[in-house]
């Protein structure tokens, strides 16, 4: 007798406790619980995981409010870079590089912004600069071993689009960076955030990062160790 | 787990999307009431900070449930006393037992739920909070015995006269009923 109206009695309350559910919208929460993750505290590996989870951020908030607005800057500080999620498109065939300048100090001399030379790959084969003076390109070498360094003003909005189904977070410099293991899409974008669709290309690794005033990406068949190697022997030209 | 200490945070996103309604319940009966979102954003965060103090292997929810109970308790640390604690937990909980719309599956009625909650407002807070976590909740054992930081033999012992003491007022307050109109 006791069991049963203890029994009837448990099914009450699971009853009662069922009613008592307050409605959660999950997305809302974990896009708010990776926000919250930046005031976590001073602690560089922290720091780390903090970059980490305002990019899921990012990518909560692209997933969940198409079409795309948030920018990296808005997360990383450093600007000219938009990440998109999702398989790159696979139709853009090899960007044109910008049109050839003589050499690095012809190209500082061309743009707005301090240009910075890799050391560590010596002088570039190429140098380039964009007919806008938005961005400086610089090759080094040829074929499926050509090295790319492009560089632009961070305070642009959405110089380059990166469509791109993988990331990594990473570290230059002790500066926060992404690293691009897998092919992806790279589009320049107009100063207004629209695709200018003639310049899609697919890039191979890249990896991608700030300086106080500019960002950097670097492109080719490198591991993340070189590559990290390359960006941090960066030094301005002149 | 492990895909989350590497730092991938879309695992750590999955990880929020999975538990939270079961955290949010938590906090709100608790006694987080209109801020259990909040304390479970909070308790999100502090889970990810600390989870190199997590053991590997165990299950993830039981300690979460714990840090989520635990910042419910925060919130009411300014209330002094222990007792005046959780006096307004309670406070804050049962109006969420009262409102709400009856879920298409419960047959619980109106009196009955009312007379449930008044009867779970006389026990001692010790009864309430086990009552609260293994059945309001429905939390197995090791997660009530996480949540309220007891020992797993002295979550079943409360359990046991926590039903006991709730199934007697409950039969008292019906036989004083009866006394009354009958």
């Amino acid at each position: 007798m006791a069991d049963a109206t203890e029994d009837l009695l448990v099914a009450d309350l699971r009853s009662l406790g069922l009613r008592a559910a307050p409605e959660t919208d999950v997305e809302v929460l974990a896009a708010r619980v990776l926000n919250a993750i930046p005031q976590a505290g001073p602690d560089p590996r922290r720091t780390l995981l903090r970059v980490a989870l305002a990019a899921l951020a990012v990518l909560v908030a692209l997933v969940a409010t198409p079409p795309v607005r948030a920018t990296v800057a808005d997360w990383f500080g450093f600007g000219g870079v938009r990440v998109e999620r999702g398989e790159p498109d696979r139709t853009g065939g090899e960007g044109a590089a910008p049109p050839r300048v003589g050499d690095v100090a012809d190209a500082a001399a061309a743009v707005a912004f301090p240009v910075l030379l890799p050391t560590a790959l010596g002088e570039p084969d190429v140098v380039g600069v964009g007919r806008d003076r938005r961005v400086v390109s610089m090759t080094w070498g040829g074929g499926d071993e050509q090295l790319r360094v492009d560089q632009f003003d961070g305070a642009l909005d959405y110089a380059v689009a990166k469509r791109a189904p993988r990331m990594r977070f990473v570290s230059v410099a002790g500066t926060d960076a992404l690293w691009f293991p897998t092919p992806h899409d790279v589009v320049l974008l107009d100063p207004d955030g629209s695709r200018r669709t003639e310049s899609a290309r697919l890039a191979g690794q890249t990896l991608v990062w700030p300086t106080a005033t500019t960002t950097l990406r670097l492109e080719g068949d490198l591991s993340l160790a070189e590559a990290v190697r390359i960006a941090e022997s960066a030094v301005p030209v002149g | 787990m492990a895909r989350v200490r590497d730092g991938d945070a879309d695992a750590y996103a999955d990880l929020v999307r999975r538990h939270a309604p079961v955290a949010v319940r938590t906090a709100a009966l608790l006694g987080a009431g209109p801020d259990a979102e909040d304390v479970v954003q909070e308790a999100f965060v502090k889970a990810y900070v600390a989870l190199d103090r997590f053991r590997s292997g165990s299950p993830f929810r039981p300690w979460l449930l714990r840090i989520v109970a635990n910042e419910t308790r925060n919130l009411h640390r300014a209330a002094g006393r222990r007792a005046a604690r959780e006096q307004r937990a309670w406070a804050a909980a049962e109006p969420l037992l009262l409102a709400g719309d009856e879920p298409a599956e419960s047959a619980l009625g109106d009196v009955r739920r009312s007379t449930l909650v008044a009867g779970l407002s006389r026990l001692s807070a010790q009864h309430r909070q086990v009552v609260t976590c293994r059945y309001l909740l429905d939390l197995d054992e090791a997660e009530t015995a996480a949540v309220l930081g007891w020992p797993r033999g002295t979550v079943k012992s409360r359990l046991h006269r926590a039903l006991s003491a709730l199934r007697d007022d409950l039969a008292a307050r019906d036989a004083e009923e009866v006394g009354r109109h009958g």
